[in-house]
Parts: C-alpha cells; sequence; structure tokens
C-alpha cells in the first residue's frame, strides 16, 4: 500500500498568519494544508494521513483546545503544536496535559517552529511505525488456534512445557506441538521476542 | 544550595493529617535553592504536616523514591541542576508521584518544557498559593 505524504494541518482563522504559515512551511519544503475553523479541518482530517497540526488555541467557535479533546476522543495520535498570541500558564498547562506536542506563543521565530515540526513529524513516524509493528502482531496472533493461545500464554508467562501440559491436561508432546505452532504462525525466532510481541501490543491499546 | 529544614512536623515526624484524623500523612518534598520563593512556598505550605525540605537534590530524589513521599513540589530553581533534568531524574524514579512545578507568572516556556518533562502541574507564583495548597492536598490525600 502506497504511504500517504506528511503533511503540516495549520488550523488558525486569522487568514495572514494561515498563508505565511503555508509559505514558510513551502519554503522549508514540507506539504501544507491550511484550514480556517476546527470544523473545517475535522470534516476533511483523514486520521490515516501521518504528519503533524499547528494549531491556534483562540478562535471563534471550537477553539483550539476544544479540537484537541475531539481529536483525543477520536483516538487520533496525531501530534499537535499550539500557537498563540495570547497563551497563558493554565491554558498551556491544559495543553500539555492533555498530550499536546508543544505550545508555541506568538511571536515565534520561524526556525523555532521548523524545529518543532520536524520533530513531531519523526515522533510522528515513530509512532506509525510501532502501530504498524503491532497490528501485525494482532494479525498473527488472530491466526493461532484457542488451543495454541493457550499455550502461548503459558509459556510467555515463563512456564516450562511439563508445567503447561499440566495446566491443560494434555501430553508434554502436544504442548510442544502447540508452541512449535505458535512459534511459526508469530514468526518468533525465540520466547524472548515472542514475550517482547506480548509485551509491545500489551502497552498499545 | 539547598538547606536542610523540617517543617510543620510533629515531634515523631508522622504529624496527623489536615482534619485531625490520624492516617498516616505522606510526606510533601520540597526541592528549590534557599530562595524567597522557595521560604514563600515552604509558609504558603505551613498548615500542611511531613513538609521537607531536603539538604541536596540527591537526598530529594531519595525521598522520592520512598513510599512515603505524597508529591514533590519544585518550588525554585535548583543551583546544582537544570530544573527539567531533575524533575525527569524525579518522574523516572517515581512514574505515579504528583510533581508540581512552581514558575513565575506568565513563563509559559518554562511552563511548557516543565510539562514536557514530567510535571503533573505548573503553577505560577504568585498569585497561586491557594491553587498550589489544594493541588497538594489532593496529592497526600
Amino acid at each position: 500500500m502506497k504511504e500517504l505524504p506528511q503533511t503540516v494541518f495549520v488550523v488558525d482563522d486569522d487568514d495572514a498568519v494561515r498563508n505565511s504559515l503555508k509559505l514558510l512551511l513551502k519554503s522549508a519544503g514540507l506539504h501544507a494544508e491550511v484550514f480556517g475553523s476546527a470544523p473545517e479541518f475535522m470534516s476533511k482530517y483523514d486520521a490515516a494521513q501521518p504528519g503533524v497540526l499547528v494549531l491556534d488555541v483562540r478562535m471563534p467557535g471550537m477553539s483550539g483546545l476544544e479540537l484537541q479533546h475531539e481529536l483525543n476522543l477520536r483516538g487520533a495520535a496525531i501530534p499537535v503544536i499550539f500557537i498563540t498570541g495570547h497563551g497563558d500558564i493554565p491554558m498551556a498547562v491544559e495543553a500539555m496535559q492533555h498530550g499536546a506536542f508543544d505550545f508555541l506563543q506568538k511571536p515565534f521565530r520561524d526556525q523555532d517552529l521548523l524545529d518543532r515540526v520536524q520533530r513531531a513529524l519523526t515522533r510522528d513516524t515513530e509512532y506509525r511505525a510501532k502501530l504498524r509493528h503491532t497490528d501485525r502482531i494482532r494479525e498473527r496472533l488472530a491466526s493461532l488456534s484457542p488451543r495454541e493461545r493457550e499455550v502461548l500464554e503459558l509459556v510467555t508467562q515463563g512456564k516450562a512445557n511439563k508445567m503447561v501440559a499440566g495446566d491443560l491436561g494434555v501430553s508434554q508432546r502436544t504442548v510442544e506441538i502447540h508452541r512449535a505452532h505458535v512459534m511459526q504462525k508469530m514468526e518468533a525466532g525465540s520466547l524472548a521476542e515472542l514475550v517482547r510481541m506480548m509485551m509491545a501490543i500489551a502497552r498499545q491499546p | 544550595m539547598l538547606r536542610a529544614a523540617m517543617v510543620a512536623s510533629d515531634e515523631n515526624g508522622n504529624g496527623a493529617s489536615m482534619d485531625g484524623g490520624t492516617a498516616r500523612v505522606r510526606t510533601i518534598i520540597v526541592a528549590g535553592q534557599s530562595s524567597q520563593r522557595t521560604r514563600k512556598v515552604l509558609h504558603a505550605l505551613r498548615g500542611f504536616t511531613n513538609v521537607i525540605w531536603p539538604t541536596s537534590l540527591e537526598s530529594a530524589l531519595a525521598q522520592t523514591r520512598s513510599n512515603d513521599a505524597g508529591c514533590l513540589v519544585i518550588a525554585d530553581d535548583l543551583s546544582e541542576e537544570p530544573i527539567d533534568e531533575f524533575l525527569q531524574e524525579a518522574r523516572e524514579l517515581r512514574r505515579s508521584l504528583p510533581i508540581f512545578v512552581i514558575t513565575d507568572p506568565d513563563d509559559v516556556a518554562e511552563a511548557v518544557s516543565a510539562m514536557r518533562h514530567g510535571a503533573t502541574k505548573v503553577i505560577e507564583i504568585p498569585p497561586s498559593y491557594a491553587a498550589l495548597c489544594d493541588e497538594v492536598m489532593r496529592a497526600v490525600q
């Protein structure tokens, strides 16, 4: 499947700010899409599209903080960089507590924003790579039979084949066969790798 | 340089809860150099028992590691180490410990940096001593 391009989404109700940010981002070789309001952005945003959101805090109608809340409710993990001309500490703390990547006060230096955008894009790339990795593990997990799942759970708890056989009421040879199938289906080279896979999906909802 | 102080604990170091109950009171650790701001923070917290102001950052981290720790208040600059590094160390030691950072009013950049490095909340002082006490109260209850 073809990767979608990384995009810097800019949401700001001020035309001049939107246009200057678009020019700045373009001059840095970044693909940018600009929106004049939070609802306009929400109506067009596709969570599968990688990128970063540069978001004004104060906008008429839905504010930037409300848009962040809405994105969180939808489980969208896009990094958000807030920009504001009227920021205060409670506002910045609220944004950061809700997972903002950064919070910048206007006026800021162009390079400061570009640096943060680049860091946010890197984080988004890493996050999506982790997500793809755990998705692949989940797909492999779904291919296991119920008995193989039971064996997987017990061996990743550190139990030896003999103990697993006792727990499941089957022969040790049967456990060995199931275990071999588990290793093959999960594409795990070792028990340690299998444990790491299970930990990776446990960490990620 | 941090100076030692034990504030408002009883002679056994156990203290009583704010509502007069007898439940174990968790320690409120204050970190900050000997400055007017640190003293004001300590003064604001005078109604709490088991407020400690460790002698060094190492000691503050050791207290943070303790199961009795209720919260950490970073009251002021730490002359021996940047706040963000200390904050990160404390956060790594105790993932769930409430850590409050006191900043000057309107220092948004410092507040954002503190949040990024693991602060639970940043409180600007002055004016919000009451907000600090509310947060500390919630943390130790």
